[in-house]
């Protein structure tokens, strides 16, 4: 019996020092590889050089093409014959108001979220990433979450995505929360945002606590999860030219950002951030504890950070265009140094860069108009590609001809961005482009889960 | 009055009908300190948005956000709403060929309350017609449906449809039955393809396997059953017994202050709201079944735009958009000219249904396009005359009314909010909304999707 205890405490210890040295690994990875967009989970498997495959996850346009949402592939490594084209498209059916998707840690599949059918559609992206297949389809999001109603982003905690919802199925408003499902698909558990009569234990900092919902990222080393909050269904997809004549619904936005305790999912800290706080982009730095996100409304740049003292706080840090003139800032992408961040302002059609170097005093030190219209951005790990597309939401997109639908490539040389190619999406009746996703050969090179090369990346 | 006094008056008829429950439970004394508080608690969520905005023109706002996990619903019984009226109401009509029964009337609730009814599975007639914001939506002025297709008008609230003459605020139904179909097939609002595949849907959804043959004696899904169903829940949401009927009607002279007596001599006289909002001698329904133009859809459809538009983007933060900026993400706005759009004849142009006022502190915003957002602006509105134009209502003309006066009239119609209307909400809270399980119909759910 003893020789069996010494034997299982020696095993315990080298579990411990596995750990320790995979998670120096993680860190040191993570601030040095030349990889990968910089806005993914930090849990998530990374590409070694140049992606292959950008999937645009696009909603069909009523009366265009065959008028439903798809899964646009185009092949943007300059080595491919077919570099600059599109190589697949997949129709998935419906115009479920396509949006954000998010591939799963281990990047074998892609979840892509409908925000007004409450679908998510799961793609395979590793068998074959130049031909990505319908894996499979969740229907029954609302009905497992207990009511919650547009599934928005997905983000790839170990062997699970966690989806945030925007809306509910009492009254199509913000009141909302985030649900856990498996990386093929299966509910897990639902966790509502905190409210006044419910702060589920957090404290209310501010004076908000208006239980809306948006993005989500994870600061594994913090052991904090942080969300921001958006609008109910009412809203999002109503026109927008309306809705900004409707003084009851301009009521309805977000003005919360609420810190999370990663491992209990239990609320921690809510914030009043006032404005529509959208996007969340976390510093990678392993010592750089804070994450920027900016207003819709009132374009702010807001820093998220935890102070000297260990307690987290949120601090409006820097305005972004003419707030008066409501530019609409979107998008948003931190470079991998944490040194820069692109801000996309959708009115305008412009992209912004600040330099976040003291991350309490942006400074724009950039931009240039991408488009009559601009909404999501995906950079290259090393920061020299920068992927546009137009598409905001289906009823909020401008009109006419002004509604230019794209997918442009930009190079950048730390001075100014340079126009690779154009991919016209009205012109193929394709439809509206929104999110990107890399994909790669690199990373199946080898089976996933057998190879070191697999493992140091994802864990 | 301002939006933050429509939710004070939110919260003034909550503690006025709990009120009521609360001297019932002290008399009885059957229930605790501790399940007291939770019925306050609960009362809360009946009586307006749980996201409430009170105050939210303010940089000092401060959220005071219901729990959508603390919604709780109560099953009452919706038949005594039909077989004895509350105070101020008269018989209930119900058709020959469709009595009320509770077999229906569950069915019919079912019904209302069922998002898979819908092109997408997204869409109920309770996602317009929200039951704690009078069974109306306070959040939009003007309804969205599927896909965000824009609806022209306010979703009207449907407490007390049963005496409806004239149905929709352009008056094109007669009847509930026939109604109901209109939003599951209209485009813009649950844009299902055909009559039949509603019918169709419903026999593969397996939680209403024998229903309608329980309710309908034998008889399945059809046209005719769904419109039935629903029609006997519709007629179930009779509301009354507010206080002015217990003043008006009871004869109880403390139910209404001083100020709702001086504001009901206005409105049957100075005001002379009552020559369309109809008060009879031992009945009130405040709506005389017909329409009018009143100059606000004239005003829509022929007025001059401004360059601007104030836009608030944060609790005490607005901006002036330039309208250029709205134009270029705006899409083509529908015109509205009210009853001509049915009859096609020019002196019925932006003419509409007069609306009933009862519960109309919980009905905001108003108007048939929800352009004006609280009961004090729709007293400005008719105190100018409306917006005069070459159709404009004779009965619609300045009134000369004083600000008091005014306030008078919006007390009047605040004490309009029946009794029962916690407990209608809170069976409706009861009701199962209906989404779509992997047991439903929809072509993902069969085994080889690719």
């Amino acid at each position: 019996m003893k020789k069996k205890a010494i034997s299982k405490a020696k095993w315990m210890q080298s579990i411990i020092t596995f750990t320790c040295v995979l998670f120096v690994s993680v860190v040191g990875f993570q601030s040095t590889a030349m990889a990968d967009e910089t806005c993914m989970s930090p849990y998530m498997a990374k590409i070694v050089g140049q992606e292959d495959y950008v999937y645009v996850w696009t909603l069909g346009v009523e009366g265009m093409g065959d008028g439903q949402d798809k899964l646009v592939t185009l092949s943007v490594n300059p080595e491919a014959d077919t570099y600059g084209k599109i190589v697949n498209v997949l129709s998935v059916g419906g115009r479920n108001e396509a949006h954000h998707s998010g591939l799963t840690d281990d990047r074998r599949y892609l979840f892509a979220g409908g925000l007004d059918s409450n679908k998510i559609f799961i793609f395979d992206v590793h068998t074959n990433p130049g031909k990505p297949t319908l894996h499979k389809v969740i229907t029954d999001f609302v009905e497992k979450t207990g009511g919650m109603v547009g599934p928005h982003t997905m983000y790839a905690l170990p062997g699970r995505i966690m989806v945030t919802a925007l809306s509910n199925n009492v009254d199509h408003g913000g009141r909302t929360g985030m649900a856990e499902f498996t990386n093929e698909g299966d509910f897990i558990a639902a966790h509502w945002n905190p409210t006044d009569e419910d702060l589920r234990g957090a404290e209310k900092v501010g004076n908000a606590a208006d239980g809306y919902g948006y993005d989500i990222r994870a600061l594994p080393r913090r052991n904090v999860m942080i969300t921001s909050s958006f609008t109910g269904w009412s809203n999002y997809m109503m026109d927008f030219g309306q809705m900004l004549g409707d003084a009851e619904a301009m009521k309805r936005f977000g003005n919360t950002v609420v810190v999370w305790d990663l491992h209990t999912r239990k609320p921690k800290k809510v914030f009043e951030v006032p404005g529509a706080p959208l996007e969340i982009r976390c510093a990678w730095g392993s010592n750089n504890n804070y994450c920027f996100t900016t207003t819709a409304l009132t374009s702010k740049i807001w820093l998220i950070y935890e102070d000297e003292a260990g307690e987290w706080q949120a601090k409006d840090v820097g305005e972004i265009g003419d707030p008066s003139k409501v530019p609409l800032p979107v998008d948003i992408s931190i470079t991998a140094d944490d040194k820069g961040l692109w801000v996309q302002t959708f009115l305008d059609g412009k992209t912004r860069f600040f330099d976040i170097s003291d991350p309490f005093a942006p400074k724009q030190t950039y931009e240039h108009e991408i488009g009559s219209q601009v909404n999501m951005i995906s950079q290259s790990w090393d920061g020299k590609r920068a992927y546009f597309t137009s598409s905001l939401l289906g009823s909020w997109d401008k009109t006419g001809e002004a509604d230019e639908q794209y997918f442009k490539l930009f190079t950048w040389n730390g001075k100014k961005l340079s126009h690779e190619f154009t991919v016209d999406f009205y012109e193929l009746k394709l439809g509206r482009a929104h999110q990107m996703r890399f994909g790669a050969y690199s990373l199946y090179s080898q089976k996933p889960n057998s190879s070191g090369v697999m493992l140091s990346q994802t864990k | 009055m301002t939006f933050s006094q429509r939710h004070i008056a939110y919260v003034i008829n909550a503690v006025i009908l709990f009120g009521v429950a609360g001297i019932v439970l002290t008399s009885e004394n059957s229930h605790s300190s501790a399940e007291t508080k939770t019925r306050v608690e609960e009362s809360k969520h009946l009586y307006g948005p749980g996201d409430v905005k009170e105050g939210y023109d303010s940089p000092d706002y401060t959220t005071k956000t219901l729990d959508l996990q603390k919604r709780i619903g109560k099953e009452a019984d919706l038949l005594q709403f039909v077989s004895n009226p509350p105070l101020g109401l008269p018989d209930v009509p119900v058709p020959e060929d469709n009595p009320v029964t509770k077999e229906k009337v569950s069915l019919g609730r079912k019904l209302f309350f069922d998002r898979r009814l819908s092109i997408n599975d997204t869409f109920s007639c309770a996602i317009c017609h929200i039951p704690e914001q009078g069974f109306t939506n306070n959040e939009i002025q003007t309804a969205v449906g599927v896909e965000g297709r824009s609806g022209k008008r306010n979703a009207p609230m449907i407490y007390n449809v049963a005496y409806l003459e004239i149905i929709f605020h352009d008056g094109r139904e007669s009847t509930l039955e026939q109604q109901v179909w209109a939003p599951f097939l209209a485009r813009n609002e649950m844009a299902n393809p055909s009559i039949g595949y509603v019918i169709n849907k419903i026999k593969a959804i397996p939680e209403y396997k024998g229903l309608f043959e329980q309710a309908f004696h034998g008889r399945g899904p059809t046209m005719e059953t769904v419109g039935m169903a629903l029609s006997a829940y519709q007629r179930t949401l009779n509301s009354a017994d507010s206080p002015f009927d217990r003043w008006h009607f009871g004869k109880q002279e403390d139910a209404v202050s001083e100020q709702v007596k001086r504001g009901y001599e206005l409105f049957n006289g100075k005001a002379t709201c009552n020559a369309c909002h109809l008060i009879h001698d031992d009945y009130a329904l405040f709506t005389d079944n017909q329409l009018h133009n009143t100059g606000l859809g004239y005003l829509a459809s022929m007025g001059v735009t401004t360059k601007t538009t104030r836009v608030q983007l944060a609790p005490g933060v607005y901006a002036d958009l330039d309208n250029e900026v709205i134009k270029s993400v705006s899409r083509p706005k529908e015109n509205d000219v009210g009853r001509y759009e049915v009859t096609q004849n020019p002196n019925d142009r932006w003419k509409f249904r007069t609306p009933t006022l009862r519960n109309v502190a919980l009905t905001a915003p108003y108007m048939h396009d929800g352009s004006l957002h609280t009961l004090r602006q729709v007293m400005e509105f008719y105190n100018q005359g409306g917006v005069p134009n070459e159709v404009l209502s004779p009965l619609i003309k300045p009134l000369g009314l004083t600000d008091q006066e005014m306030d008078d009239v919006v007390a009047f119609m605040m004490s309009l909010t029946g009794s029962n209307v916690g407990t209608l909400v809170a069976d409706a809270f009861a009701a199962p909304i209906g989404d779509i399980s992997k047991d439903d119909p929809n072509w993902a759910h069969e085994k080889n999707i690719k």
